[in-house]
């Protein structure tokens, strides 16, 4: 019997080449897309799932009000982690874990610059990252040791066993390598080359014990069996016995396994974060699915008139329903494997590109039985969903009715077909509004005034000499004509990397808790990013040698300070008296998506991290890069000459939301198209159909243009049901989307229109084709077959 | 007695009035008859044939099949037992386009759950009364009409009926491929007993069968 279906199933879909060939090609590519869909979410889910002891792994969180509202934080006080190991024998294991921080590596005459963080001896314990050779209880005991993973071992020794080998770390202190990592999988959010004991930042006199410096990201890990509930709220008020400053900060322990898809907290509580993302694509996946599945149906529906008669003599000579039922799901299924296996061939082959665009990299393992449990298992799901509604539809044929040749096909205001069109289309365009939206957002913020000029700015990280040959670097750089004007910032100037509310001024109030951000420059700031002054002047270390206490304000710092005459007001931070010797334009120091903050900038080039510097537009960057490498490779021989561009490192504020925009679009794109070939197929058959009566009103005098409106204006009127259903839908989603940035597009009704006249015109083009193809058939030809 | 019409009516509704398809039949058919039902267009031939093929149903009178009472069987159970007893055979054939000769005559068995090598020998068996072994693998299209019509008629016969039913057997055959397929009636009907009952607008393809029944607007007359 089922060796019977087969055949019939495989005839068929021979006999209906073009038919069999959109119906396969549509499912294919859905299914392609929600397998691509899946896999990066499979992916994206996995991250940090790997520790085995990650039911009593915990990040340390803190949580404080500001301004009414609680702000949740997750970088804790240095002296933290010593802290809890010694008042909470619950606590099995603690590790800090210092932020990832570049050194440069020497070996002979090898120089290798790597990224690794600074952590405590049980940090091996808490996280499983597997030693390869070395002992975890030893391997970071020592100040001078120093674990590497097997992709830097290898860049260091070569094949060499690196155990006890000695290494030059910044061209001053000497490690002994103690242990070799397992390289990282790529699905943890810790990134990492090398680890370095604790002990080492007191060597190096980087620890400090203040409670008001939160800089270090601290996990802790329960001893099994403690009730997280109990221990929570124990350790809830850690600091009322600790810290001076704000003891009424609450002390949290977040699960670690959730910090990568979850941790954006708003007003205490956790409100997503990527997994916001993850959803969105996860319903994007399963519209596609339907969509597909939607198509399928009416494609077989469509045709099931041309099945009729088969129906009715399977049931004439014994069929029951049941088998009939059975028969056409088998063929469902039988189709969806062909565009199963199809939409593993375009996954093998789209992969590598949706990987550049999703940054991951994502694979497809042949080899997990879960691989092929699931494609079973979706080749049944889509089989069955799709072929349900046939299959029943076509099975409750009444044989005699088949066979007496007056089969009648539906006619009634609201069909299942229409109904799947309309749900098909409304889709779409909710999909064409969103590309809209999230492209409009992007252009206008990216069109946003940045405040100053990032052209051609260059800044460079102050490693080995530079710093303490600064001034020397500054003149040479000046003197060869590469750079227009050169400076020292704390950060670069894409990135804000300290703020605080702990800021004093004339008149500020006593409850203000506003977040202020800091920046930190030297001579020459406003003229090398082209700041606009609004009042004041640039810093200045050689006129105005009182500059070490000057300090620059932006706009709104000098609003919410509320200074009517801003120069030579004092503000008391980090606990100096700064003098405001100038006010700038707002500029964007964070995200080009939200507000801009209040924002001073001290002039300390002490403090400093960067040489920020313009090039000279004059020449060729390529020649002014060659002249810079120049200078450093004489200032400072030891490292190797690194730069980054501001426009480069600004562009990539907008990677998340560019990303976002790039998936929405394409998958709008794939969408459109599904639906298409449904609705092409649709209007074939309903042309077909019709061949009878276009036959009958061309004899009567019917003109091509008048048929092919005839035919057209029913598939029409069902997209214009969908833009109207679709309009406040979409309009709800991207509006909620949208809440997320303070600077935004405003929703415009021509995104409505837009949308509405593409759909139309895209659905007016696929049933033009048929239609006029039917109107213009000799209407001979059409009489005569029946 | 195989079966038993008595006061079979049969109407629909159309424009408030009521049109009779079939109006008072009562009809007696024994086992091993030939059976002609003659009648112009519309004289609810076929309509009759469907109601004692229960395809169709009707809204008075009594049938009687075999001892069942037809009429107040529920739809299940006349679907199985028109399937188990009657064979069809129609005007257009209605061969399955996609299966060959051998795989449309296999399919009533499939569907009654034959084993595979019973299935194999009663096809053999059937292609070899029939003659067209040369033809089991081609499929409908390649045939002549004739040809097709005795697949028909093999396929309604493969799974031994009591009935056979034929709407206008060789309405779509000229006139030497029709005296075959009578022939071939005739000999089923006198050698292997076969009851058949046939529709014809034929005088003389009537003239095979050992009774004739003359419908007018849905009366027997």
């Amino acid at each position: 019997m089922f060796k019977n279906y087969l055949k019939i199933a495989w005839r068929n879909l021979l006999r209906n080449k073009g038919f069999s060939l959109l119906n396969i090609i549509g499912l294919s590519i859905g299914l392609a897309v929600v397998t691509l869909i899946v896999l990066w979410i499979n992916f994206e889910v996995s991250y940090d799932r790997f520790h085995e002891n990650n039911d009593r792994v915990y990040q340390v969180n803190n949580q404080y009000p500001v301004d009414g509202e609680i702000w949740t934080w997750n970088s804790t006080p240095k002296i933290m982690a010593s802290v809890i190991a010694k008042d909470y024998p619950e606590v099995e294991n603690v590790s800090r874990y210092n932020y990832e921080d570049t050194f440069l590596f020497s070996i002979g005459d090898k120089r290798i610059k790597s990224t690794g963080s600074i952590v405590d001896p049980d940090f091996l314990k808490i996280f499983s990252f597997p030693l390869v050779e070395g002992n975890i209880e030893t391997v970071l005991k020592d100040v001078n040791s120093v674990v590497v993973t097997q992709k830097l071992a290898e860049k260091l020794f070569g094949n060499e066993s690196p155990i006890g080998k000695i290494l030059k770390v910044d061209n001053a202190d000497s490690f002994t390598v103690t242990g070799v990592l397992k390289d990282l999988p790529r699905n943890t959010t810790f990134n990492f080359e090398f680890l370095m004991p604790w002990a080492y930042l007191h060597q190096k006199g980087w620890n400090d014990d203040y409670w008001s410096n939160n800089s270090v990201a601290t996990y802790v890990m329960l001893k099994s069996g403690t009730n997280y509930e109990i221990f929570s709220k124990k350790i809830k008020s850690l600091r009322e016995r600790y810290d001076k400053e704000s003891p009424e900060m609450e002390t949290l322990l977040y699960p670690f396994e959730r910090t990568y898809l979850y941790s954006k907290f708003e007003n205490g509580i956790e409100v997503g974060g990527r997994i916001d993302i993850i959803r969105l694509f996860g319903i994007i996946a399963g519209i596609i699915l339907i969509i597909a599945c939607i198509n399928f149906m009416n494609l077989s529906t469509a045709r099931s008139e041309k099945r009729a008669k088969e129906v009715g003599v399977r049931k004439v000579i014994g069929a029951k329903k049941g088998a009939l039922v059975s028969q056409f799901l088998g063929e469902s299924i039988l189709i969806s494997s062909i565009a199963a296996f199809l939409a593993i061939l375009i996954v093998w082959a789209s992969l590598p590109s949706f990987n550049t665009l999703i940054e991951r990299e994502l694979s497809l393992n042949f080899t997990d039985k879960w691989f092929w449990l699931s494609a079973v298992g979706i080749v049944l799901f889509t089989g069955v969903l799709a072929g349900s509604y046939p299959a029943l539809y076509l099975s409750s044929f009444k044989p005699v009715s088949v066979i007496k040749g007056v089969f009648k096909k539906e006619s009634t205001l609201v069909s299942p077909r229409k109904v799947l069109v309309v749900l098909q289309f409304s889709i779409a365009i909710i999909l064409i509004t969103a590309t809209i939206v999230v492209n409009q957002q992007l252009v206008n913020v990216q069109d946003r005034d940045l405040g100053y000029n990032k052209d051609k700015l260059v800044y460079i990280a102050m490693e080995g000499t530079i710093k303490e040959k600064y001034p020397l670097i500054k003149e040479a750089l000046l003197n060869s004509g590469a750079a227009t004007a050169v400076t020292r910032t704390v950060s670069p100037p894409t990135e804000n990397w300290s703020n605080s509310w702990d800021i004093g001024w004339k008149g500020k109030k006593e409850d203000d808790k506003t977040l202020i951000l800091r920046f930190t420059a030297d001579t020459d700031i406003v003229k090398t990013l082209g700041l606009e002054l609004v009042a004041g002047r640039d810093l200045d270390h050689i006129r105005f040698p009182t500059d070490s206490t000057a300090m620059l304000i932006n706009e709104t710092a000098m609003r919410h300070m509320g200074f009517e005459q801003p120069i030579g007001q004092q503000v008391e931070d980090m606990g100096r008296q700064w003098n405001v010797v100038g006010v700038v334009k707002d500029f964007i120091l964070t995200s080009p998506f939200q507000k801009i903050e209040p924002i001073i900038i001290h002039s300390a080039g002490e403090w400093t991290n960067f040489i920020t510097l313009k090039l000279n537009g004059e020449y060729k960057t390529a020649h002014n890069i060659a002249s810079l490498s120049q200078i450093f490779k004489e200032y400072n021989p030891e490292y190797p000459f690194e730069y980054e561009f501001v426009d480069q490192q600004y562009a990539k504020k907008f990677n998340d939301e560019k990303q976002t925009g790039q998936l929405v679009s394409l998958f709008t794109v794939l969408t459109i198209f599904i639906s298409c070939l449904g609705l092409f197929g649709l209007t074939s058959y309903m042309a077909e159909n019709r061949i009878k009566e276009i036959g009958v009103r061309k004899v009567l005098g019917a003109t091509v243009q008048s048929i092919t409106t005839l035919l057209s204006v029913d598939f029409l009127k069902l997209v214009l049901i969908s833009i109207v259903l679709a309009i406040p839908v979409s309009w709800y989603f991207m509006t909620k989307w949208l809440e997320s940035f303070a600077y935004k597009v405003t929703i415009s009704w021509w995104f409505f229109a837009l949308a509405g006249v593409l759909a139309l015109a895209i659905a007016f083009l696929t049933v033009s084709y048929q239609a006029i193809k039917a109107a213009i058939a000799n209407p001979v030809k059409s009489l005569r077959t029946e | 007695m195989l079966l038993q019409l008595n006061n079979i009516f049969k109407w629909v509704n159309s424009g408030g009035q009521r049109i009779f398809l079939l109006k008072d039949i009562n009809l007696n058919v024994n086992e091993g008859e030939f059976i002609s039902i003659m009648g112009p267009s519309g004289s609810g031939k076929s309509t009759l044939l469907n109601v004692i093929g229960m395809l169709d149903g009707f809204d008075e009178g009594e049938y009687h099949f075999l001892e069942e009472s037809v009429h107040s069987l529920k739809e299940k159970h006349r679907a199985n037992l028109y399937k188990e007893y009657i064979g069809f055979v129609f005007q257009s054939y209605h061969l399955l386009d996609e299966l060959t000769v051998k795989e449309n005559l296999e399919m009533p068995l499939l569907y009654k759950k034959f084993k595979g090598s019973e299935r194999k020998a009663m096809v053999a068996d059937m292609l070899d009364r029939f003659n067209i072994v040369g033809k089991k693998d081609l499929f409908p299209a390649q045939l002549s009409g004739g040809q097709q019509q005795l697949v028909g008629i093999a396929r309604a016969l493969i799974s031994n009926p009591k009935l056979i039913l034929a709407d206008e057997p060789t309405g779509n055959l000229n006139s030497a491929q029709g005296e075959e397929i009578m022939e071939l009636f005739k000999k089923l009907n006198e050698e292997d007993g076969v009851t058949i009952i046939q529709v014809t607008h034929s005088e003389k393809n009537a003239a095979y069968g050992s009774r004739i029944i003359n419908l007018l607007d849905g009366r027997k007359v």
